[in-house]
Order: structure tokens, then C-alpha cells, then sequence
């Protein structure tokens, strides 16, 4: 595991990261920005499965709110890979990092059983649940993500 | 591994609002982002010293090689609440007498 790592942090793309005086600000931003995506889309959707807004469109809503979600998680994804390069072994070795990255794999297999088992237009009772799941996980992610910065 | 809980400081809340200097020996160097951070000998204790990002440090007149082990430096800045850690982050750094300040603004 720890030669895996020192290796990854030994590639010209880790080398840069680390090293790079605005390129590793510039990740950062993006980083931000797709998390600001994820979240604000994350949010109101979550909330209508929960049954705010009971006379709009569930699916309709979906339309809209999910493809702006997964554009965020995608470039969070890379973005992320990309600072993680930074220090391989730092992040690693952090505990309050494993938890995010077990938290993203939970929320994103509760979206993927969202999106493709339980559908927009399910059950009331199930879409509840798959919605209050995600709002908590999502906003756990945000705040293991966030905390890494000050443990 | 050695880093882990060091390099994840950002900003001054953690420390006491108050400078200590620190003078000894660099044992360990590892800059980059999202800051640098130093093992600095001094007397019988090794206290980690944390330094700029690529950009403060430059800004700072800090050219590669500077910051080395076995360079003797006096530091200030402010250390840790908790002073069991043995940790400071760098205000200013002085080599040879010469003085880079990574944070001019700061006092």
C-alpha cells in the first residue's frame, strides 16, 4: 500500500500538483465549484423526494437537477483525484478522509438505486427515504471534506 | 505517513495568537502544496515548523534549496494551542541572518 502511494505521489502529474504555484489553486477552485454544483443540486431534489413542493413534478424536477448533480460529482472526482496527488500518503493516512471517501461510495450507491430501482415517479414512502439518505450523506461528505483542512 | 496531521493546519485558529522564536536545525524538509513543513532540531526537542505553499515562499525570496536539512534557521511565528505538539506555523524565517517574511502583514 505505502510503496503504491509513493509511487503515485513519484508521477509527473502528482510532481506538478504539489509544486505548481496557481495549478494547484486552480484544482482547488474547480474542486469548490464542482462540490457547489453536486451540493445546490443535491439539496432541493433530496428535499422534494422528501415532499416539499407537492404540486410540481417529481420527474420534471429530475430532469433538470440530476444531470447538474452528476456533472458536479464528476468533476469533484477529477478534481479531487488531482489535490489527492498533492500527498498521496498524507491523505491517506487520514482518518476523517477514509470516512469521505466511504460516505461518497454510500451516497453515490443510494443516487444509483435511486436513479435506476426505485425511479422518480416510485413509491412515496420509498423515495422519502432514498432522499433523506442522500440529503444526510451528501452533507456528511461536505463536512468530512471541509474538516480535512483543520484535523 | 510522518506529515499526516501536520500538513492539514490551515489558518491561525488553532494557534495561541502569540509568536515564540524558534532557533535550530532542519532535519527534514517537505515543500510543496498545500504548504511546506519542516522537523527542526532545536536543544533536545524537534518541534514541526510549518512554512509557506510554493507561491508564499517564493514570494518571500525563498529559492530552491534554502529551506535544507542541516541549514540552521531561527523561526518565528506562532505555535500550537496545544504545546504538547510541538508544532508552529512560520511567520518569519531567518538564514544566515537574511529574513524572508512568509507573512508580512502579520506581527
Amino acid at each position: 500500500m505505502d510503496h503504491w502511494l509513493e509511487a503515485l505521489a513519484a508521477t509527473p502529474l502528482a510532481e506538478w500538483m504539489r509544486y505548481s504555484r496557481w495549478g494547484y489553486a486552480a484544482i482547488n477552485t474547480l474542486h469548490v465549484f464542482s462540490v457547489a454544483l453536486l451540493v445546490g443540486a443535491i439539496v432541493p431534489l433530496d428535499l422534494k423526494l422528501m415532499g416539499f413542493w407537492r404540486r410540481l413534478n417529481t420527474e420534471l424536477i429530475a430532469q433538470v437537477l440530476v444531470p447538474v448533480a452528476i456533472t458536479g460529482l464528476l468533476g469533484a472526482i477529477a478534481s479531487g483525484v488531482l489535490l489527492f496527488l498533492a500527498g498521496p500518503a498524507d491523505y491517506a493516512g487520514l482518518k476523517i478522509f477514509l470516512i469521505k471517501m466511504l460516505l461518497i461510495v454510500l451516497a453515490t450507491l443510494n443516487a444509483l438505486n435511486l436513479h435506476w430501482r426505485i425511479g422518480y415517479a416510485g413509491r412515496q414512502g420509498a423515495l422519502r427515504v432514498a432522499g433523506a439518505l442522500s440529503l444526510l450523506l451528501w452533507l456528511g461528505v461536505l463536512v468530512a471534506g471541509r474538516m480535512i483542512a483543520y484535523v | 505517513m510522518l506529515f499526516s496531521l501536520a500538513s492539514a493546519h490551515h489558518g491561525w485558529r488553532w494557534t495561541t495568537g502569540d509568536n515564540i522564536e524558534l532557533t535550530g536545525i532542519i532535519t527534514d524538509v517537505k515543500l510543496g502544496n498545500p504548504h511546506g513543513v519542516l522537523k527542526v532540531r532545536a536543544e533536545q526537542e524537534v518541534w514541526t515548523v510549518e512554512v509557506g505553499q510554493p507561491y508564499r515562499n517564493a514570494r518571500a525570496g525563498l529559492e530552491e534549496g534554502d529551506l535544507a536539512v542541516d541549514v540552521e534557521v531561527k523561526i518565528e511565528g506562532e505555535p500550537s494551542a496545544d504545546i504538547t505538539e510541538k508544532l508552529m506555523k512560520a511567520e518569519r524565517i531567518w538564514i544566515d541572518g537574511q529574513l524572508y517574511e512568509l507573512y508580512p502583514e502579520r506581527d
